[in-house]
């Protein structure tokens, strides 16, 4: 049985080229002009996955509204908002709806697909006891590359896709710097600098929240960023 | 540079001197009660002169006012004046203390009164000199009183056992009978200091009878003697005289000098009694009581009759001022201490402690009387040897059948009008300074609030641009609602208008970008869909070139956000306490990874530089600063970073060797969409955010950020001053 995948975007071309992408990758794709006709269709059926813009015809904060929606009949849902708006504070605001990953339109085809690949497989993962060869452990950091889901010390660490794959990269070998534009090829986004820099201060957040001391993630200056291995006392 | 030179006088300078106008007020009120004064001087001369015509009138063709009695129309020197006594005069005191008041009324006969007698007929005097007295004549409930000071060198007393009365130093009394024409001879010679026994003689001193109704005493003084005596007004005729007999030599009692105040001892050459005349006396009563000395003068100038007093005889009554309990005392205070010293430097305050000089004599003289006797009425104004008193004399004639036999003289003096005028300048001046500090503080305070409201909106005005040129700050709206009120918010209407219309122009690229994403998005996913089923080598060629485009057209896009997704996320940042030195380190070495071909000149202070900011930020700034150094840098010079603390600030410059700034950019380099790259370096898609990247994130950190031509070489040196970290 093929997923079912929502879009919502205002823009009928847009709409439709995305539509015929996925279709073209196998999923079953509904498109919906408006936050209405989505919320009457979602209310009979629920999707296996939406993607929705935030500027909905006359709603300038729709797509939120119908997040929060969407969030409330579904725990589990992947969402992802596809927008042309690109400011920090709509991008922690739908984070913050629990939207899976936000994502601006200059993001490519192939990539939007790979990561909507990467949100079913962990779906599809997430009822199977975890794999060992999926698990990336580095002292208190275990990564599912799998369920694309981070542990530190034991407690889960909530990133979205975007955010793992950046935590994936600097991960895979400790000690090298990785530089903005590795990040962005490796977490399949086209942004600028200042954008990298706005992800890696949410991905610190989000640790610190956990372990006030974390201070893995370093900044070196003028070339990017490395994951910094832990002295082995805890070895 | 705007040469524009200050105008010394503001706002406030001008309104004062504007204000000080008003100093002509107390001047012209000055000025005014001057003229008030001198109206004031001629009504009261015109009613002095009205009051001595009134009274010249009453007493006009009335020539027995003044004959009563034997009055005489012309003035003859025999003639005694009785002058009226209010008060009892005592005989028997041995002095003349009594006389006191009167004694200006006293008449000297001496050397011009010589009278050759039947005792003395061969010469009037035997020695020059030897003898002379002075006579007063009063007149006290129904007697005449008089005294005799006699200057004698040699008493000689009559002796006891002599039967004769004039064989000694003796007064005869000549007087004409009530009775008849016949001349009675009344003689009184002592034995001694004594109470008078006078005799009644005959013509030859003989047959002495005592008289005992004239009765006084004669006693001795340092010089002669006095006699005081009363003699009952019934036994007077109209005509009167004395005659002082002088004994010298004890032994012969020859007389040697007689002085008389009569000429000749018969009938018609003694003296007349000038009497008092009642009528006259009523007349001036009833005018008395009005503020004005009246003297009534005969045809010789002789005063005949003074009522009221001269110190008193203001004319103009003024009542004190009222200095009770009601005025404040500080006031009270200010008045006499402060303001009546400064008032009286130019007013002179009257004072009632005058002497008249000329008013004791017993005649009167001056131009007024002299004209009044000439029969035309006369005032004038006479200031007094002090200088500080003026007195107003009025005289008037009084005429008889078209003859003058006599005059009014009416005298005030000048003090009641300077008195008031002084008050009405003292109230005058206090009133005037009053008003004046009034208006004057007033028009300070308003003309200080007017300049500095001016004041402010100017500052406010100068605030609003800041060196760029871009808008800072607002004005806050005035509410009042005056000129200057009204400007304000005109002002504040043009700012927010301005401020719109900038923060359009900055956001039109983000605005730009983000309408221009969604076709582009059209476009891009478009292609890509198209990429996935042209399979044929010659469209895929084109299918790549398109997708190029798109891509710069992206890229573009994304550049003119990004000053926009920087400025909003500034505004949420926290600083934290940095070391420069690491992160400038560390992205210097970073370029030298992403700039192999670039040589990098590192000058920086050993040892942490802390400031208060945000590390990534800092590092962005330099990203942008070292790639448009990189880009302007001629091939083979070294990119120089210098980074010193100079006091409390860090500098770091970044310094390229190669072509200048053109010089009409200036720092507008930072601003968005400003590039002065030429033509042909545009390989890239350049929109001037760099530098303006880099100068929000400078005034983040409280800094500034400057471009300049190297000195030593061709080349730009772009320097960033950021605040040290304190605590």
């Amino acid at each position: 049985m093929s997923r079912r995948i929502a879009i919502v975007e205002d823009e009928a071309a847009i709409r439709e080229n995305y539509a015929d992408v996925l279709r073209k990758q196998g999923y079953e794709v509904q498109t919906y002009a408006n936050r209405k006709d989505a919320m009457s269709a979602f209310d009979l059926r629920l999707p296996n996955l939406a993607i929705i813009d935030i500027g909905l015809e006359n709603e300038i904060d729709g797509g939120f509204t119908l997040c929060q929606a969407l969030r409330s009949l579904s725990d589990t849902l992947p969402i992802i908002f596809l927008t042309a708006r690109d400011n920090d504070f709509d991008t922690v605001s739908g984070l913050r709806m629990g939207a899976d990953d936000y994502l601006t339109k200059d993001i490519s085809l192939p990539h939007l697909t790979a990561r909507i690949a990467a949100l079913f497989r962990r779906l599809d993962v997430i009822d199977q006891p975890p794999s060992p060869e999926s698990l990336l452990q580095r002292d208190q950091l275990v990564l599912d590359v799998g369920r694309l889901t981070v542990q530190w010390d034991g407690h889960p660490i909530p990133l979205t896709v975007t955010e793992f794959w950046m935590v994936h990269a600097l991960v895979k070998y400790p000690g090298h710097v990785k530089s903005r534009q590795v990040l962005m090829q490796e977490s399949k986004i086209f942004v600028d600098g200042s954008t990298i820099t706005s992800h890696i201060k949410r991905i610190r957040k989000k640790f610190t929240h956990v372990d006030e001391a974390f201070d893995c993630i370093e900044t070196v200056y003028g070339m990017g960023y490395r994951w910094n291995i832990v002295p082995a006392s805890s070895h | 540079m705007n040469l524009t030179f200050k105008n010394p006088f503001g706002i406030r300078f001008k309104l004062v001197f504007l204000s000080s106008f008003l100093l002509v007020i107390p001047w012209l009120g000055y000025q005014y009660i001057i003229e008030m004064e001198e109206y004031l001087r001629r009504g009261q001369e015109q009613i002095v002169l009205g009051t001595a015509q009134a009274l010249a009138t009453a007493l006009n063709e009335r020539p027995e006012l003044f004959d009563e009695g034997s009055y005489s129309p012309a003035r003859r020197t025999e003639d005694l004046y009785v002058y009226p006594v209010y008060s009892p005069l005592s005989l028997d005191d041995g002095s003349l203390l009594d006389w006191r008041e009167y004694q200006q009324y006293e008449v000297d006969y001496g050397h011009d009164d010589y009278l050759r007698t039947d005792l003395n007929p061969y010469r009037p005097y035997e020695k020059e000199g030897s003898l002379s007295f002075k006579n007063m004549v009063g007149e006290y409930n129904g007697s005449l009183y008089a005294y005799f000071k006699v200057i004698d060198d040699n008493i000689v007393y009559r002796s006891r056992d002599a039967l004769s009365v004039h064989r000694s130093d003796f007064l005869q009394i000549s007087m004409l009978s009530r009775e008849g024409n016949s001349v009675s001879r009344y003689v009184i010679a002592p034995h001694e200091p004594e109470f008078l026994y006078p005799f009644k003689v005959g013509d030859d001193y003989s047959e002495p009878i005592h008289e005992e109704r004239i009765s006084g005493q004669w006693y001795e003084t340092a010089d002669g003697y006095d006699i005081e005596l009363q003699i009952p007004m019934e036994m007077l005729g109209g005509r009167l005289g004395f005659a002082i007999f002088d004994v010298d030599d004890p032994q012969t009692r020859d007389i040697s000098t007689v002085v008389a105040t009569y000429k000749a001892a018969d009938a018609e050459r003694l003296g007349s009694l000038k009497l008092p005349t009642p009528e006259i006396d009523r007349i001036v009563a009833g005018m008395g009581h009005n503020n004005s000395r009246i003297q009534i003068v005969d045809r010789g100038g002789r005063v005949l009759l003074t009522v009221g007093d001269i110190q008193s005889a203001t004319g103009l009554n003024v009542s004190s001022r009222i200095e009770d309990a009601q005025t404040n005392k500080y006031w009270l205070y200010i008045q006499n201490k402060i303001l009546n010293p400064i008032y009286y430097q130019i007013l002179t305050k009257p004072s009632n402690d005058f002497i008249d000089d000329l008013y004791s004599d017993v005649t009167r003289a001056g131009a007024h009387i002299d004209s009044a006797l000439k029969g035309t009425a006369f005032t004038q104004f006479r200031t007094l040897a002090g200088g500080e008193t003026r007195l107003l004399e009025a005289a008037h004639p009084i005429l008889a059948n078209g003859e003058v036999i006599g005059a009014v003289v009416v005298d005030q003096n000048m003090n009641g009008l300077r008195t008031f005028r002084n008050q009405a300048l003292e109230t005058l001046f206090n009133t005037i300074l009053g008003v004046m500090l009034l208006v004057t503080l007033g028009l300070f305070f308003s003309a200080s609030r007017i300049s500095s409201r001016i004041r402010s909106l100017r500052n406010q005005a100068e605030r609003i641009i800041d060196d760029t040129g871009r808008v800072q700050n607002t004005i806050v709206a005035s509410r009042s609602s005056d000129e200057i009120g009204d400007l304000s918010r005109s002002f504040s209407n043009i700012v927010e208008r301005l401020t719109q219309h900038t923060s359009y122009l900055e956001n039109m690229s983000s605005r730009l970008s983000h309408e221009l994403r969604t076709p582009v998005t059209v476009v891009r996913s478009s292609l890509e869909n198209l990429g996935l089923t042209v399979k044929d080598k010659e469209s895929a060629v084109y299918l790549e070139r398109a997708e190029e485009g798109i891509k710069r057209l992206n890229i573009i896009l994304t550049n003119m956000s990004e000053a926009t997704r920087l400025e909003q996320m500034l505004q949420t940042e926290d600083k934290e306490k940095i070391d420069l030195n690491a992160v400038i380190h560390g992205s210097v070495e970073g370029y030298k990874l992403a700039y192999p071909d670039q040589q990098f000149d590192l000058d920086m202070e050993s040892g942490p530089i802390f400031a208060n900011g945000v590390p990534e930020y800092i590092a962005q700034m330099l990203d942008k600063l070292i790639a448009n150094a990189v880009e302007f840098s001629y091939p083979d010079q070294p990119i120089t970073i210098y980074c010193h603390t100079l006091r409390d600030h860090v500098v770091i410059k970044v310094s390229n060797a190669g072509p200048s700034l053109p010089a009409e950019m200036g720092d507008r380099v930072f601003d968005a969409m400003i590039s002065v790259r030429p033509q042909e370096k545009q390989k890239q898609p350049h929109l001037g955010i760099g530098l303006h990247i880099a100068r929000l994130i400078t005034e983040f950190h409280g800094g500034q950020i400057r471009a300049e031509n190297r000195k030593d070489r061709e080349g730009v040196t772009v320097s960033v001053v950021i605040p040290l970290f304190y605590r």
